[in-house]
């Protein structure tokens, strides 16, 4: 008996399930004629960046179509989708990650309007072998130095490690705060420790320093800096910070950015650095208990420092070369009306924090906004001494073995560094011949 | 009905050659031909033999052939290689002595764990008492979180500054431990995490198996007046053997390629400290963008625990008959 | 129901520590066991539940302070698309644990009453590619789907979830057939039943227990996988995970919106699994 119940119940509920199946099979049906599909990872900045196509889209009888992806899985699926010269998309986004990797599957952007209204050293990760750009701008992505505005005075800010260490440990015996520093150091996260200090101190990956001709790195053997002193210098700077003067946690070797924005964020550190784009949730109530109490300021530097050091990178949208010619020509018309569009820029900055791509935006951005001026002042400034990464195809692998090598090098002994630095030499030079 | 419908569609022609199954019958050489058993036997697989060939044979094959090739995910080039990515796992320091370790002790430890609670949890719920839905519910829980979103849970629980175990060790004044930036202590919670997840899994199957146990042999044990513990070394413990045969084998092999969990909570490190096999892999073919490489070291590890898990199951099998 | 019969006797009492506990200190400590099992199970859940329910700039946090809002659900909701995958994620996940435990029943089935190189073979064929890591193989589905053009359609996502559940579930089946005792079947062939009458009519009912377990299991695995529906998923089929892994971005986690959408998509999970339980309990009593 039972047997008949639960089979006539299963036949309903296949009956049914099939039924929405084919009628969500049927409804896709698009009979528009100009469609761009644009596949981006979901984020508010790219969103605003997107609004600025559509705008153009429905002024022109484009129907936009939006597919968003989850990070995790982004560049896997649509390096995937471009090897395989699949049109599943007209525009994607584009990161100066992945700038080399895509290079060679993507349409140039040299002829999209107002490119040449850009800021130009960002571009230099998305330049094809035979010259030509593969990117349009879409919003600029640049570590930040934010400092909490009710601890610190703007004048007693500090410009160099020693200082911050002293301010920091300060704050922490007048009970004030419970760490002066906290950032991301596990892999992925390295820029916000580790890396901006190594460049703040006058250093770098490989040999020959602030070198990214990876002609001239190939002629230098691909040799790590890892024996140089003043990767020793950061390293141990790192080790006193957590182990010593303990202004920053124990444990921060393990975090990643979330962790360190969630500290922050509830008041319990004075000093962090992150991309700027945070700015606008550090300062939404909803969001942060130091909400108002956040300024950014150019980056403290190393020992060999001379100028507070700065990177500027950018994320941007790219066109896939298997797509037909005629929608290449439209997503390059679409790309050129959004980096034209400068209200909507000024107001993609204004609601999400995303520095736009257009200088033509900046310099009105410069007059109208004091958030943008003192972003300027604290990054676009100061010394954009070099890229914050390697543009070759191992730079994954290369970025992995210097976060091993170096979050090992700092759960060990002090005196143990320069004998962890050593053995990772190898590492990372192997990392870096992996790809070739 | 659905089954007999398919089937019919899948009994090529091409079935028959392979119709060697034939060995009661001894004469095969075309569908009509074979005796009617091994026709119902092939009735019977056909449907999932369809879909296993489609979805998952031919997708395994090609991945299984990069594996030879020279593909990195970025530029697939496809020349053949022969054994050369092979070579490198089976030559890499770190997957002999650091990977292989480690996906071994968490497979050890989160099966043996998981088993242990879910015998004494299915033991638990085999019986009437007040509040049993709650309690089966309670258990099923785990089940219902995605595994993605129950690790980051366990990482902020975890974190040594803003978690809530932190916050409660701290108030009973033993100072918080940097969890996730040690080797042991991020071991312990990605065993942890696991055992969590998978422990409602191991109730389930073997509360399903405990129920469809006959009833004869406990009460000839009753009237031996035999020891409850007695009863289920003696009584339980043999009548289960099939199914719990089959759950640890299962399990051990899905626990050997373990990756969400420590994806999300540790990610492999501090250093690469808790680098699991699939870790690993994945490094290699999505990371470093070689998926030649990635692949071969998936293949590698599928090689390793389908020995290990086929010696494992011989032994469990033997080993069961034996204490009968 | 063998319960009945496994507390239905007082066995003598050998000596074990729980003895040396005064008579109403063994059930007592049997209890506290029994609870803090459940604490720990329950823990994390109720933890995100109440994260949850924080305020965006407590999600962290979660122990300081007292205030709690429904704002991260009522923003979640606000993404028409949540809705949707809702819908796909519970279509899928129905069809899914239908037709896999459709297709392995009868390979079960077969696996557990015949022996033989078919048998043999087939065996071998689901241990080994059960042993196959996702890594190797979900890239080359994402182009197995693409080509016949299934991508991102209800069935490019349905039938590989069938296919992934073959191999396991073959293998369970065989377990659950594997502990019924075949002489009915034997008894009712010699009635004159046909080989399928016997396994309908003698053999499934048996095995309903373990079936239901199955389908429970089945179902949930469905509704929480992340890593088909990522891949193989687009704009047209959002998934609940989907949109749950979306949260997660190169710029940080919307933790308190990604734990208000896990939350939800834990209370179809939870109907699910009350429902399949009492089905459960009332196959037994067949």
């Amino acid at each position: 008996m039972l047997k008949r119940n639960a089979l006539r119940r299963a036949l309903t509920y296949l009956t049914v399930s099939c039924a929405v199946a084919a009628v969500s099979l049927v409804s896709p049906a698009q009979a528009q004629e100009k469609v761009l599909k644009v596949g981006y990872m979901k984020n508010v900045i790219l969103e605003a960046s997107v609004d600025m196509m559509d705008t153009w889209a429905k002024k022109n009888g484009v129907k936009l179509v939006r597919i968003p992806m989850a990070y995790s899985i982004f560049q896997e699926k649509v390096t995937a989708t471009l090897t395989s010269g699949n049109d599943q998309f007209d525009v994607i986004w584009h990161n100066d990650d992945w700038g080399q990797l895509w290079a060679k599957w993507m349409a140039t952007t040299d002829d999209v309007k107002g490119i040449d209204r850009v800021a130009k050293s960002p571009l230099d990760a998305f330049y094809r072998e035979d010259g030509k750009l593969t990117v349009v701008p879409a919003a600029h992505t640049v570590g930040t130095f934010f400092y909490r505005t009710d601890l610190v005075k703007p004048e007693e800010v500090p410009t160099t490690w020693q200082e911050m260490v002293d301010i920091g440990q300060r704050l922490q015996k007048e009970g004030k705060v419970k760490w002066g520093y906290v950032g991301g150091m596990a892999m992925n996260s390295t820029w916000f420790s580790l890396w901006w200090t190594m460049w703040g101190n006058k250093c770098d990956i490989f040999m020959p320093l602030w070198e990214r001709d990876n002609k001239k790195l190939a002629e230098a053997g691909w040799k790590p800096a890892l024996t140089e002193p003043c990767t020793k210098e950061y390293v141990e700077f790192w080790w006193d910070a957590m182990n010593k003067w303990k202004i920053s946690p124990e444990s921060m070797t393990a975090y990643t950015r979330d962790e360190a924005n969630a500290i922050f964020m509830a008041g319990d550190a004075a000093f962090t650095l992150i991309d700027s784009v945070h700015f606008g949730d550090f300062n939404n109530p909803k969001k942060s208990r130091i909400a108002g109490n956040v300024a950014m300021a150019p980056q403290p530097k190393g020992p060999r420092g001379e100028k507070p050091f700065a990177w500027n990178e950018i994320w941007g949208w790219g066109i896939p070369k298997g797509v037909p010619e005629d929608r290449q020509k439209l997503a390059k018309e679409m790309l050129g009306a959004m980096l034209n569009d400068i209200d909507g820029q000024v107001k993609m900055w204004n609601e999400t924090g995303g520095p736009p791509p257009s200088l033509d935006a900046w310099a009105r951005l410069e007059k109208e906004s004091k958030d943008f001026a003192m972003l300027k002042h604290a990054v676009f400034d100061q010394n954009v001494g070099t890229h914050s990464a390697y543009y070759f195809p191992a730079w994954p692998a290369v970025h992995k073995a210097y976060s091993d090598t170096m979050i090992g090098a700092l759960k060990g002994k002090r005196e143990d560094i320069p004998k962890a630095l050593e053995a990772g030499m190898d590492l990372i030079h192997k990392a870096a011949n992996s790809g070739q | 009905m659905a089954t007999d419908h398919r089937s019919a569609a899948g009994t090529p022609g091409h079935a028959a050659p392979g119709g060697p199954s034939a060995k009661s019958a001894g004469l095969a050489s075309g569908w009509w031909k074979l005796d009617e058993k091994t026709r119902f036997s092939l009735l019977l697989l056909a449907p999932s033999g369809i879909m296993l060939i489609l979805f998952q044979i031919v997708p395994i094959l090609i991945g299984a052939n990069a594996s030879f090739r020279d593909w990195s995910l970025y530029d697939p080039q496809r020349t053949w290689v022969g054994l050369q990515h092979y070579l490198y796992i089976l030559t890499d320091p770190n997957f002999l002595y650091l990977v292989l370790p480690n996906t071994l002790l968490l497979m050890f430890c989160s099966v043996s764990i998981g088993l242990c609670l879910g015998l004494a949890l299915a033991h638990l719920l085999n019986r009437h008492f007040i509040g049993h839905a709650l309690v089966q519910t309670v258990i099923l829980l785990p089940l219902m979180v995605a595994p993605v979103i129950a690790s980051m849970m366990m990482r902020w629980i975890f974190n040594d500054q803003f978690g809530v175990v932190a916050a409660v060790m701290d108030a009973l004044g033993f100072g918080s431990i940097a969890w996730l930036s040690n080797r042991w202590p991020s071991f312990a919670i990605i065993v942890f995490a696991d055992v969590w997840l998978w422990t409602p899994w191991f109730t389930i199957l073997l509360l399903a198996g405990l129920r469809s146990l006959p009833k004869e042999p406990y009460e000839a044990a009753a009237i031996d007046a035999a020891s409850k513990w007695r009863v289920f070394t003696h009584v339980t413990l043999p009548m289960m053997r099939p199914i719990m045969a089959v759950c640890i084998v299962i399990r051990s092999i899905d626990c050997f390629r373990t990756f969400d969990q420590v994806w999300v909570i540790t990610g492999g490190g501090p250093a690469r400290q808790t680098e699991v096999f699939s870790i690993y892999a994945y490094t290699e073919a999505f990371v470093y963008l070689n998926f030649a490489r990635g692949t071969a070291a998936a293949i590698v590890g599928a090689v390793i625990i389908g020995a290990l898990g086929w010696a494992l199951y011989k032994t469990l099998n033997r080993f069961m008959e034996v204490s009968r | 129901m063998s319960a009945a019969t496994d507390t239905g006797y007082t066995p003598p009492r050998k000596g074990s520590f729980l003895d040396a506990l005064a008579p109403g200190g063994k059930r007592a400590f049997l209890f506290l066991c029994v609870l803090g099992v459940l604490l720990l199970f329950a823990f994390p859940v109720f933890w995100l539940v109440l994260t949850s329910l924080r305020p965006a700039w407590g999600v962290y946090y979660v122990h300081r302070g007292l205030e709690f809002t429904l704002s991260n659900y009522a923003e979640v909701l606000e993404q028409g698309v949540v809705v949707n995958a809702f819908i796909n994620s519970f279509v899928i996940a129905t069809l899914s644990t239908f037709f896999s435990l459709a297709v392995t029943v009868t390979s079960g089935y077969m696996l557990s009453r015949f022996t033989g190189k078919l048998a043999n073979a087939w065996f071998g064929t689901i241990y080994i590619f059960r042993t196959i890591p996702y890594i190797t193989w979900v890239l080359p589905l994402y182009f197995v789907t693409q080509w016949w053009g299934i991508f991102d359609t209800y069935l490019g996502l349905l039938l590989p979830h069938i296919a992934v559940h073959i191999c396991f579930f073959s293998w369970l089946m065989k377990g659950f057939f594997d502990g019924i005792d075949p002489s009915m079947e034997s008894a009712a062939l010699i009635d004159g039943c046909t080989r399928w009458g016997a396994f309908v009519r003698v053999a499934l009912p048996s095995a309903l227990p373990g079936i239901a377990a199955l389908s429970i299991l089945c179902w949930l695995w469905t509704w929480n996988e992340f890593l088909f529906a990522l891949i193989l998923t687009s704009h047209n089929t959002p998934m609940i995970t989907v949109v749950m892994a979306q949260f997660v971005s190169e710029l940080g986690t919307e933790w308190n919106l990604m734990s208000a959408t896990a939350v939800m998509a834990m209370v179809p999970a939870l109907i699910v699994a009350i429902f399949g339980q009492k089905y459960v309990v009332r196959g037994l009593k067949v």
